[in-house]
């Protein structure tokens, strides 16, 4: 138990390692041909990140709620008149506490299974060690961000991982969707880290100078001051210039986790291979702003207001995104607006003020998504399509990807006893044990409430349209078959975590990990059980509805002339939010460019080339003076001659008159 | 001992060398254009001359009337370098038009 402690101390192990990984790959990896171009450097690398990383966490089990900060102060200023009374510190650490012993554990274990599974997936990929490179810069960003022991840190490790996600979702760089969707997801998480640094900036002016130790100034915006929380929680306050700062973090929060409105990108994103949707637009970059709001929360703490926000945002994303999955013929998108509404429900939790529930939840998905999206994967790699209606029948030659699809799907469906059945329900069971004294929560919680058939209907019709059935519908793909090992290892590790990680809250010391200093789900009363019962009612009503519609390899045609057509038509348009987006861009956006284009064209560089031309005019007038001819000059000389005497015989006797006086 | 008066002997000087640099001003031709530098120079000559005669007694009238004789010295030496360009242009140009020896201007 000691040794595990001592390992706090070496926690930024855990980044240097995927940093060295980078540096290798990225360096040596055309080199590396025997090594499958460096992919089993990293994953043997991303291995010891893991092991560390595991064992870390569990050291924070064995002592729960241990805060251990490593810190080194990177620079101070000393106080100068009328700046920071205890002058200013920047400061770089690792801060190990029950919230980040959990990330660490979702990111290296999730981390170094999707890297073993790219060995198999990315097998005929070209630029092997650029993959291998940026997804251990990935890693290495994910796990300093976790660590990071302040504000500032984290930001920094915040944008490593928003240009890792751009430069891995443009992975296929040659073809433009995928560029365009690179620059999208960049472009769209970029407006909510702006709000999170705007964020940082006002928590600065609040805490510069008060909080313990002088304030943040000296302290270089820390989280934990030793072995405790920096600021005692309740001293968020009520005041405005919180509430505000809370708002942008949870603008930021929105925008990496692809919360309603800046959701926009998160489907797009899945342009990249599989295996990085499953890494970082599933399991973990997108968590990241589950992890901010939970950070705040227990570091610095949101107003109401800002809670009621972040409730809102949470419970309508989740409703939202979840109605988008159900028409969509794309298997990745489809999860992909499931990965948007479960992020949802964890924003949901944490605004409710149940941060660790929400993390929980985060905890169980990133195992059960991360499984749906190596499967998916698996079955993208069989087939070479993503289109469900051309899929059908793949149960029986890939019976073990069948198998992990269907786990993961229960689990997100929220069926016991798999993982994703304890986190949702702990979820709904906690905020609707604070419906009582915030009623204004009752429509985010009913939206989220019925997610949850929503959730059930779509996966297992992606289920049963991939699955079900005799054979493909497209005969082209009729020889598909089972990745090799290093695809199949990570499904049975990820599909064991999908049934059991739920079940993990009965290890005292996980239990402990989740309890500590946050608000705790009411268990086992009768109306949590009502609630349980009605959600899992539902969650089996979606699977029976899907089952109804798509199974044994059936297909629903909507009626041409349905009323539900429009509706269908408005959901496969994504609410034409892509389209009013793209509409701002290049109408509103495009003509402030235009306008500042002009000014700058013709007012800045206008005014410069005119003077460029009145001076080159000049000149050009003034060169023809020079003529040559003995003649010019002398009346040159004859003009400047007259000057001098008029200068001589006029002027100077007439300042004299005038000013010479004395 | 000469009575004319100064009103009058200025007004000659001022005039000699008025057509000096009208000539200058407006020949083209290189030997014209030396013929009124040598007036434009008569003038300036003939005020040293007759300053000094104006002003006799002082130290000063000798050396304007010595200053007089070197400097019809220069006038001839200087025709004869500028007739020497004269010649000099003529072999390369063909010509004398001080217009069209422009070949020194940067």
């Amino acid at each position: 138990m000691t040794i595990l402690t001592g390992l706090f101390g070496v926690a930024f192990l855990v980044p240097l390692l995927s940093v060295a990984a980078f540096a290798i790959v990225g360096l040596a990896g055309g080199r590396l041909a025997r090594l499958e171009w460096g992919g089993w450097v990293a994953v043997a690398l991303a291995g010891a990140a893991m092991v560390l990383g595991v064992l870390i966490g569990v050291g924070e089990m064995l002592s729960p709620g241990k805060y251990t900060d490593v810190r080194y102060t990177w620079f101070h200023l000393a106080p100068a008149p009328g700046a920071f009374p205890n002058g200013f510190s920047l400061v770089v650490g690792t801060l190990v506490d029950p919230l980040s012993a959990l990330m660490l554990i979702v990111v290296t274990v999730v981390g170094f299974l999707v890297m073993l599974y790219s060995i198999g997936y990315m097998h005929q990929d070209r630029g092997l060690p650029r993959y291998y490179a940026e997804l251990s810069l990935f890693l290495a960003s994910m796990t300093g961000l976790v660590l990071a022991d302040n504000l500032l840190e984290f930001f920094l490790f915040w944008e490593l991982v928003g240009v890792c996600s751009y430069f891995l979702i443009g992975f296929y760089y040659e073809k433009p969707s995928a560029a365009s969707a690179a620059k999208e997801a960049f472009l769209v998480t970029r407006v909510g880290d702006v709000m999170f640094l705007l964020g940082v900036f006002l928590f600065f002016a609040h805490y510069a100078t008060t909080g313990p130790a002088g304030g943040w100034a000296a302290n270089g915006f820390v989280f934990a001051n030793g072995t405790a929380p920096y600021l005692p929680v309740a001293s968020a306050g009520h005041s405005t210039l919180l509430t505000v700062a809370g708002l942008m973090i949870l603008g930021g929060a929105a925008g990496k986790s692809a919360q309603f409105p800046l959701h926009v990108w998160l489907p797009d994103a899945m342009e990249g291979p599989t295996t990085v949707s499953a890494l970082i637009h599933a399991a973990t970059m997108v968590a990241a702003g589950v992890y901010l709001l939970a950070v705040t929360s227990v570091f610095l703490g949101f107003t109401p207001i800002d809670q009621l926000a972040i409730v809102a945002v949470g419970g309508f994303t989740a409703f939202f995104a979840a109605t988008m999955a159900v028409v969509h013929p794309d298997i990745k998108r489809v999860i992909a607006y499931s990965t948007i509404s479960q992020l949802g429900y964890m924003v949901l939790a944490v605004g409710a003020g149940f941060t660790m529930v929400g993390l929980y939840h985060l905890f169980t998905h990133a195992f059960f998504k991360a499984l749906l999206f190596l499967a998916a994967g698996s079955v993208i790699h069989a087939v070479g399509t993503q289109n469900l209606f051309k899929m059908g029948g793949l149960r029986k030659p890939m019976r073990l990807t069948a198998a992990a699809f269907a786990i993961g799907g229960l689990s997100l469906a929220g069926i016991p006893p798999f993982a994703g059945f304890w986190s949702k329900d702990d979820i709904l069971a906690s905020v609707y044990s604070t419906l009582g004294s915030h009623p204004e929560y009752w429509p985010f919680f009913l939206l989220a409430f019925a997610a949850v058939f929503l959730t059930a209907y779509y996966i297992f019709r992606a289920w049963f349209l991939a699955f079900s059935g005799e054979h493909p519908r497209d005969p082209a793909i009729a020889h598909a078959h089972e990745g090799p090992w290093v695809m199949q290892v990570p499904l049975v590790v990820l599909s064991a975590f999908a049934v059991a990680a739920g079940l993990f809250v009965y290890i005292p010391g996980f239990a402990g990990l989740l309890v500590h200093g946050t608000n705790i789900p009411p268990h086992l009363s009768v109306t949590d059980l009502a609630l349980s019962g009605a959600s899992v009612g539902l969650g089996a009503l979606g699977i029976l509805l899907a089952w109804q519609l798509w199974g044994n390899g059936r297909v629903y045609v909507l009626a041409a002339d349905s009323s539900l057509q429009s509706i269908r038509s408005v959901l496969l348009n994504r609410y034409y939010m892509k389209i009013a987006y793209d509409w701002v861009g290049s109408r509103a956006v495009y003509s402030v460019a235009r306008a500042a284009d002009f000014v700058d064209r013709y007012v800045i560089d206008g005014t410069i080339r005119g003077f460029e031309r009145a001076f080159a005019g000049a000149s050009d007038r003034l060169r023809r003076v020079q003529s040559g001819v003995v003649s010019d000059y002398a009346a040159y000389f004859v003009g400047g001659m007259i000057v001098v005497f008029a200068l001589l015989l006029i002027v100077a006797p007439y300042l004299l008159a005038r000013f010479g006086g004395g | 001992m000469i009575a004319l008066p100064p009103i009058g002997f200025v007004g000659l000087s001022g005039a000699l060398l008025a057509v000096g640099i009208f000539g200058i001003l407006t020949r083209r031709n290189f030997v014209l254009l030396l013929i009124s530098i040598e007036v434009a120079m008569n003038a300036a000559i003939l005020d040293f001359v007759y300053f000094a005669a104006y002003a006799p007694g002082t130290a000063n009238g000798l050396s304007g009337q010595s200053i007089a004789v070197v400097l019809v010295g220069f006038a001839a030496t200087e025709v004869a370098v500028g007739l020497a360009i004269v010649l000099a242009l003529y072999r390369v140009k063909g010509t004398i038009n001080v217009a069209e020896a422009t070949d020194l201007k940067l």
